[in-house]
């Protein structure tokens, strides 16, 4: 909370555009104003090609913004690092280490010995279930799993900005509502402020806080929701009248 | 767990049953069949067997291994052709590495490549007698050579081919470029260079043999070879090439068996 009392802002993006370079430039991002406050769980949600892992990629540091302004915590953002736990799309958990040293990479990374290393990803390890995996490679893991290994290996560092690039894209129905609520229980665990790229509205709705639905290309905000369905989220939200409702007015506006 | 498994070597041990069998009723009709006097330049050669039989090639091979010819042959050649691997595999990964990571590097080293690239071994010889010498520096450094030209592109390619998502996700985990690239950039780019590395090692019994047809002295394989041929002695020729062929074979293995323990995590089971 800042000394006014409202929630301090953790990311601002400010008239923001983006054109991809090349023959034929594509304009991705244009005039896009967002800020997401401290803790606050946004979900990105737009159609296919609407700019929503640009927006992202801005956001980690990885693009700079052709035009406008991004910022993170007042400052314009650099480039990448660790206080912006980053997930991303693809697969990319490393399959040429064990479970454990990818979810101990980023400790490594931070110069971290290593009995803390191991003390760290034991808790995560136990936390996401996934201790009988710790001495087994990404091959023996199913997609479910290693996705949730990459969730691991960006939290294990403790940054405070979570950047998650439809983590759940490739996976089955059922996997994917299970993986919802790990990442929904982790977020009550250890509040973090996220943002949540998807074109899934049901996921938008279950996980987030706040709805922002993207015009297609070139990217801007179209609209938002504030979702207010109760915390913890369960089976039960998915069926609550609300939550329907919700779904319905965001898929109209999506449409 | 093993690396060539039980069918594997059934079938191998069966196709080169089949291979012995057929050669030895070949060489029995050739015996009669087969003219035993051939012409060759000046005059006529008496008492050939264009294809020994075994009983030949037995005799032949008790006097090689009894002369201690074929042991230290082997002894030296082996010597030659691993001294000029791991020199030039050596130089041609690091380069190869150093191409990867930089763009300036590879347009310096990229034309340089391209001519090594497809010139045959032989033809860089004559050079190399002439600023290297007669000794073993032309023949391992020719060796090196090839080696590190296959070995350099094997590293190169493979650096580049490392997908970059997985960079992408090093860097937002705060790696710094040398953490990345020891534990990121390297090992992705490991399954490449390895392979590049059996190419390489074949590559370079190719070309020992090569060389040592060129400046013949003993005891050496390719020198082995040139007499033989010199003579001619038919038994040797087959000894020396089933040679050559049986250490290249065990020279892959190894290298395959290194390969495997390398890359254990492409497996599903491991």
């Amino acid at each position: 909370m800042s000394p006014s009392g409202s929630p301090r802002i953790r990311l601002e993006a400010t008239e923001v555009g983006y054109t991809y370079p090349g023959q034929t430039p594509t304009r991705a991002l244009e005039g896009l104003n967002l800020s997401v406050v401290e803790n606050e769980f946004v979900a990105l949600l737009g159609p296919v090609g609407c700019g929503k892992t640009t927006l992202l990629r801005i956001f980690a540091g990885f693009l700079q913004p052709t035009t406008g302004i991004v910022r993170c915590d007042g400052a314009s953002i650099e480039g990448p690092s660790w206080q912006k736990g980053y997930v991303l799309q693809e697969a990319a958990i490393f399959p040429w280490m064990k479970v454990r040293e990818n979810i101990e990479f980023g400790l490594l990374a931070k110069g971290m010995e290593a009995p803390a290393r191991r003390a760290l990803s034991d808790e995560l390890l136990t936390l996401l279930g996934l201790s009988a995996f710790e001495a087994a490679y990404p091959k023996e893991l199913s997609a479910g799993m290693s996705k949730m290994v990459e969730v691991a290996r960006v939290l294990a560092t403790d940054p405070s900005i979570l950047l998650l690039d439809e983590p759940f894209g490739a996976l089955d129905a059922q996997t994917r509502a299970r993986m919802q609520d790990e990442l929904a229980r982790l977020w009550e665990q250890r509040r973090k402020t996220v943002v949540f790229v998807t074109h899934d509205v049901e996921e938008a709705v279950y996980l987030a806080d706040r709805i922002v639905v993207l015009s297609p290309r070139p990217g801007r905000v179209k609209q938002q929701f504030s979702v207010s369905l109760p915390r913890p989220r369960s089976l039960d939200t998915r069926f609550a009248g609300t939550f329907s409702s919700l779904k319905r007015e965001v898929w109209q506006v999506i449409g | 767990m093993s690396l060539v498994d039980r069918t594997q070597i059934k079938r191998a041990l069966v196709a080169l049953g089949a291979i012995a069998l057929l050669y030895g009723i070949a060489a029995e009709i050739g015996r009669w069949a087969l003219p035993h006097r051939i012409w060759m330049d000046v005059h006529y050669i008496e008492n050939v067997e264009l294809l020994p039989p075994y009983r030949s090639l037995g005799e032949e091979m008790a006097f090689l291994l009894e002369s201690w010819i074929l042991p230290s042959s082997i002894a030296v050649s082996t010597g030659r052709v691993l001294c000029g691997f791991v020199l030039g595999s050596a130089i041609g990964i690091l380069i190869g590495l150093a191409t990867g990571r930089a763009l300036r590097l590879e347009y310096l080293a990229e034309p340089w490549l391209m001519l090594l690239r497809f010139t045959p071994a032989l033809a860089l010889l004559p050079l190399y007698v002439i600023w290297f010498g007669y000794g073993e520096a032309s023949k391992i450094l020719l060796i090196a050579t090839n080696v590190a030209v296959v070995t350099l592109l094997g590293a190169h390619q493979g650096v580049r081919a490392v997908p970059q998502v997985y960079l992408d996700a090093a860097t937002s985990l705060g790696a710094s470029p040398r953490l990345a690239f020891w534990k990121v950039v390297l090992p992705a780019a490991l399954p490449q260079i390895f392979t590049s590395l059996r190419i390489a090692l074949g590559l370079a019994w190719v070309t020992i043999v090569v060389a040592e047809l060129i400046d013949a002295k003993m005891p050496s394989l390719g020198y082995l070879l040139t007499l033989a041929g010199a003579y001619p002695r038919v038994p040797t020729m087959l000894i020396g090439i089933g040679t050559i062929g049986a250490l290249v074979l065990a020279c892959d293995l190894f290298a395959l068996a290194v390969y495997a323990k390398a890359t254990r995590w492409m497996r599903r089971t491991g």
